[in-house]
């Protein structure tokens, strides 16, 4: 590494962590400033600070002489070698897509009709051949969306097999020559049965002009499910931007979990970081090598940096490297291995605190037991590669109670403190407990603590203590606090009043109830944020917890909230599903003492930021701990008018892993610019603009109300369809009997419709707060994969599935084809499952026949079932097999900790469950809540009253 | 010097050291949108200022309504009874968690008061100076 030359004599730079970057101190006069010191000679471009002695390859005389030269016609023909087609990027969710034909044959499909034959039908029909051709196989048929090529100006995706093809064809022959505009497709949405597999198409491609990649592998431009943009052809103005009236935003999920299947990030260990030295931005595959290979020019802010001289020599074995295999210059996706100057001290070891609620509610639920056991089965899969992880255990109720052990010992000691006003720490030491060292005396006091407050009656919960004193215990290192609450908070600081009004709910003053009740949660998160702690929140009631104030501490340092309400342990569907959750948590490879910051090319601006983070400066995010699969939204704003023909956006976790090492993530989005308004909404990701709405829609109803928050989303909708119909139709600003949209935004509408049938939004006097504040922080935290089945679930017909279904195919389970989530699909001897991701319903209808519930519930008939939650029993019949394959493939198929509870609902079954169940077909009509074709029509008429220009 | 001289040598005072703060808020949100500082210690410096400076402001007013200078009066009383309302409402302190959201209204807010002040300013100004004049005639 070239290291010293890259500063001036007596300069070293210190990596500030409260501002994120460098401090550069002159020793001499011990000046300092941030901008990095210039010297006679021109800068080194990486000017990433090195203090550590030059490597075997300092000297520059043989490195030169062995560097290869990158004449500049050589680098111009390797440009022209990445002529080739960009490739789209993977499926956006890793479950298998079913349906072959594309969307030609979609448009085609009525299942769930072949049935409905007269007299006893057969509850499942062997022969639907319709869905058998290529079924299995995840998502080929998708990869050719019907938006490229072909198909006329305002033709609806219905071609053939073979227009298919020849598009196909099509394309790569474009491609080959260069950038295509992209093809619009309108599409009317009244009266056109909806696919729900739309939903699972990929964002439209992204078609960077040739040249613009420096690799022509697949993943050097960002997969959705780290980084996606509601537009992916990104307007060269702003006034074209508003004139779309598309929100224009990042979907940021930077520490993705890697599932079964996925490509692991690489790890790019020989800590040569290449930062640009104006924007400090990595260097990606989006640079361009200038001057004949020995200066990179940034692609964010154009600055011309030298490329450091090991990007073209093996340091460990001594020989010429290749730079071109270099990971940062062939994965969007790389993680960097940071040297010493990224630390500020040295890298926290994990620390995990948990606050146990042990009041009487707590105890009587099997909160306590439940919990323990988990704990103590989770020490395991704990992270803790490097035997630094520490343990805490403080339990509350009236009093708290620490639990002292000495490393080594077996035994615990209790101390008890009941000064809650003036909360201390009984001893300095062993209350933070070594988890290698002292394996053993945790065991036997987590085996132990189920049954010691067996007989425990207090009522009254000391949360703000237990809290406070959590702060104090590990404040000088940074943790992970897991709260489990049974009750609201009634002692010390942090009480909280039960102010559940059923008057209130459905009128405008219920958004109070979704904002905090006490300072004290937004105030501890400020100082959790600065020791580096991270709160999470597992809370059961039996009654009021206040969701909303709670959550508050999660929401500012980055952590989870997990809500069971009325939670009892002897239901083992409810002990199964926390001690799943729970465990996946505390297994999960949290990154530590994080930052975030996102860096736009120049004339671009991160205007707002959603999610559980802290903002720390106009473009930097603290992260106390980076919880995996946590979505972050982010808003962009236009400012200067875009001249390049591709923008870059960069997003760079600095965290620490469990395993002690300081990392960087760095995830670059590159996205071609546009003057062209189709161009632009045929460039829009749906799924992606549905996300950030949410998350806007979210903070709408607790800054003003919830009807502001709904109202805010159909005016945008009305106002993207609107300008649509002005500027992309015929109709012009005229009537229209149509509502038109693009292709690729032809599930949006319905989508909002989701979003303003959800829990979270609803107009409804009937949902308690606690329900709502927590549909709300989902809302606001789940990555897109899980978020769309929660606004948009999917909805299966069982009896009638194909006969695959359920069994192993290439993709794993094969699920059935999903359904319009419309009540006209359900059948009366019908078999139906609804889920969301965080809860499976099981529809049977009153005419099931007895063949199909002795094959599914083991029961001689429909009378005999009892609905409500359970556990489907596995029986020695195919039918059984494949239902319970669907449910476990339902349940493991997505990222995210949950695991959602399987409800049977029967058709003349209890109202409450039955509604809710019903809440979920979206397209049906419901109260005052419009069925989806009259809320089309409602928008139609919007659209043609107003005029949009 | 009369009653309304000294007064107004005392609102002259006061405004200038209203406008000095209204000065310092807006310097430090440029600060917070360069990142010189953040947003934690930047709330925190800040919530100092925020009761005192209402406080001697409605003390200034009352002093106005105490001596009968009504024009005075008047000018001040809608800015007593904006702080009152957020101080009522709990919304008068920076929040360091919602503080990039609500920046841009801060700083219109300041630039408001400031302006206010510095027009109070020279309204008490002239006031003395008035004051001054017909002391001496
Ligand atoms: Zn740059």
């Amino acid at each position: 590494m070239s290291g010293q030359q890259q500063l001036p004599p007596g300069w070293i730079a210190q990596w500030d962590q409260n501002h994120g970057r460098y401090l550069f101190i002159d020793t001499a006069t011990n000046h300092s400033q941030w901008e990095p010191p210039v010297h006679g000679a021109p800068m080194n471009p990486d000017s990433r600070p090195q203090t550590v002695s030059p490597g075997p390859g300092h000297g520059p005389a043989p490195t030169q002489s062995k560097r290869r030269q990158y004449a500049a016609d050589q680098t111009q023909a390797y440009y022209g070698g990445a002529d080739m087609a960009p490739v789209g990027p993977p499926s956006y969710m890793d479950q298998p897509i079913h349906g072959g034909g594309g969307a030609g044959s979609g448009g085609l499909f009525t299942p769930g009709l072949t049935a409905e034959a007269g007299g006893q039908p057969p509850y499942y029909a062997p022969d639907t051949p319709s869905w058998q051709n290529g079924g299995q196989s995840p998502g080929p048929a998708y990869a050719q969306p019907p938006y490229v090529g072909g198909g006329g100006p305002h033709g609806q995706p219905q071609m053939g097999a073979l227009a298919d093809q020849f598009s196909q064809m099509g394309m790569s022959q474009h491609g080959a020559m260069g950038q295509k505009p992209f093809g619009l497709h309108t599409t009317n949405l009244i009266g056109v049965p909806i696919d729900p597999r739309e939903l699972l198409r990929p964002p439209p491609e992204i078609r960077l002009p040739p040249g613009a990649c420096l690799s022509q592998n697949p993943l050097a431009n960002a997969d959705p499910s780290y980084m996606r943009s509601t537009i992916n052809a990104v307007p060269t103005t702003s006034s074209l931007l508003n004139k779309s009236k598309i929100s224009f935003g990042l979907v940021l999920t930077p520490h993705r979990s890697i599932k079964d299947g996925d490509e692991p990030v690489p790890v790019v260990t020989d800590t040569v970081i290449a930062r640009c030295r104006r924007c400090r931005a990595y260097i990606n595959p989006y640079v361009q090598f200038i001057d004949g290979g020995n200066r990179w020019k940034c692609c964010l802010c154009s600055m011309s940096n030298e490329v450091p001289q090991l990007f073209d020599w093996d340091q460990q074995r001594n020989q010429p490297a290749d730079r071109w295999s270099r990971l940062e210059l062939n994965h969007s996706a790389v993680d960097f291995v940071a040297p010493t100057e990224y630390m500020v001290r040295p890298p926290q070891p994990p620390v995990y605190v948990f606050l146990l609620d042990i009041s009487h509610a707590a105890v009587s639920s099997g909160m306590v037991a439940t919990a323990t056991r988990t704990i103590l089965e989770s020490l395991d899969r704990l992270p803790n590669a490097d035997n630094r992880t520490k343990v805490a255990i403080i339990a509350f109720d009236v009093a708290l109670h620490f639990f002292s052990i000495p490393p080594g010992g077996t035994e615990a000691s209790m101390l008890v403190v009941s000064d809650l006003d003036d909360v201390f720490l009984p001893k300095p030491t062993d209350l933070l407990i070594n988890l290698s060292e002292t394996r053993a005396g945790l065991e036997a006091l987590l085996t132990k603590m189920g049954d010691m407050f067996q007989e425990s009656h207090t009522v009254g919960s000391a949360m703000g203590p237990a809290l406070q004193a959590g702060f104090k215990l590990c404040a000088s290192v940074g943790a992970k606090i897991i709260v489990l609450s049974a009750s609201l908070p009634t002692l010390g600081a942090g009480a909280l009043k039960n102010r559940e009004d059923n008057k209130v709910l459905g009128t405008a003053k219920e958004s109070a109830l979704l904002q905090a009740a006490s300072s004290f949660y937004k105030l501890s998160a400020i100082d959790c944020v600065r020791d580096h702690i991270s709160v999470d929140m597992f809370l059961f009631s039996p009654s009021y917890t206040d969701v909303a104030t709670l959550n508050h501490l999660p929401h500012y340092t980055a952590g989870g909230t997990y809500f069971y309400p009325a939670f009892n342990a002897t239901r083992s569907e409810d002990a199964i599903k926390f001690a799943h959750e729970f465990g996946e948590v505390l297994a999960s490879p949290i990154g530590l003492e994080a930052v975030i910051r996102v860096r736009p090319s120049r004339g671009m601006r991160m205007s707002q930021y959603h999610g559980n983070v802290f903002t720390r400066s106009t473009d930097l995010l603290a992260l106390p701990a980076v919880p995996v699969d946590q979505s972050y939204a982010i808003e962009v704003q236009i400012e200067e008018n875009l001249n390049t023909p591709f923008v870059v956006f960069q997003c760079a976790l600095l965290h620490t892993t469990c395993d002690g090492e300081r990392r960087i993530r760095v995830i670059t989005l590159a996205l071609p610019t546009t003057n062209n308004i189709s161009e632009l909404y045929s460039s829009v990701d749906q799924i992606a603009l549905i996300t950030l709405l949410a998350n806007k829609a979210v903070e709408r109803s607790m800054s003003h109300k919830m009807e502001d928050a709904r109202e805010a989303l159909t005016n945008k909708l009305t106002d993207i369809l609107g300008t649509y119909k002005n500027t992309m139709t015929s109709a012009g600003s005229g009537a229209s009997a149509a509502l038109s949209i693009c292709d690729n935004m032809k599930m949006f509408p319905l989508l909002c419709l989701g979003l303003l049938k959800h829990v979270g939004l609803r107009q409804s006097a009937q949902i308690p707060p606690d329900l709502r504040a927590y549909a709300q922080a989902l809302l606001g935290t789940l990555p897109s994969q899980l978020l769309i089945p929660y606004i948009h679930p999917t909805f299966y017909s069982l009896h009638n599935m194909p006969p695959e279904c359920g069994t192993i195919g290439e993709g794993g389970v094969i699920l059935p084809p999903p359904q319009p989530l419309t009540s006209e699909r359900l059948e009366r001897h019908g078999l139906f499952l609804i889920e969301d991701g965080q809860t499976i319903f099981l529809w049977v209808g009153r005419e099931a026949v007895p063949q199909l519930m002795v094959d599914v519930f083991d029961l001689p008939s429909y009378d005999q079932l009892r609905g409500g939650k359970m556990t489907l029993p596995i029986l020695d019949n195919p039918f059984s097999e494949r239902v319970n394959a669907i449910i476990a493939k339902v349940r493991e198929m997505r990222r995210g900790p949950y695991r959602p509870c399987l409800y049977v609902v029967k058709e003349d079954g209890e109202p409450p469950l039955r509604l809710w169940a019903l809440s979920s077909l979206i397209q049906d009509r419901a109260d005052q809540l419009p069925s989806y074709t009259q809320y089309l029509t409602q928008l139609k008429d919007k659209v043609n009253g107003s005029s949009y220009s | 010097m009369t009653g309304a001289g000294w007064l107004f040598l005392f609102a002259v005072i006061a405004a200038a050291g209203l406008l000095f703060t209204m000065v310092f808020f807006i310097i430090m949100f440029s600060d917070l949108e360069c990142d010189y500082i953040n947003p934690i210690d930047l709330c925190n410096k800040l919530n100092t200022f925020v009761l005192p400076e209402a406080l001697f402001h409605a003390f200034l007013t009352l002093l106005f309504l105490l001596s009968g200078q009504w024009i005075a009066l008047f000018i001040n009383a809608p800015l007593v009874a904006f702080n009152l309302q957020k101080i009522q409402s709990n919304s008068h302190m920076y929040d360091a968690t919602e503080i990039f959201r609500t920046l841009s209204q801060h700083k219109k807010e300041s630039f408001i008061k400031l302006g206010f002040y510095l027009l109070c300013f020279f309204y008490y100004l002239y006031r003395m100076i008035l004051a001054l004049i017909s002391e001496s005639e």
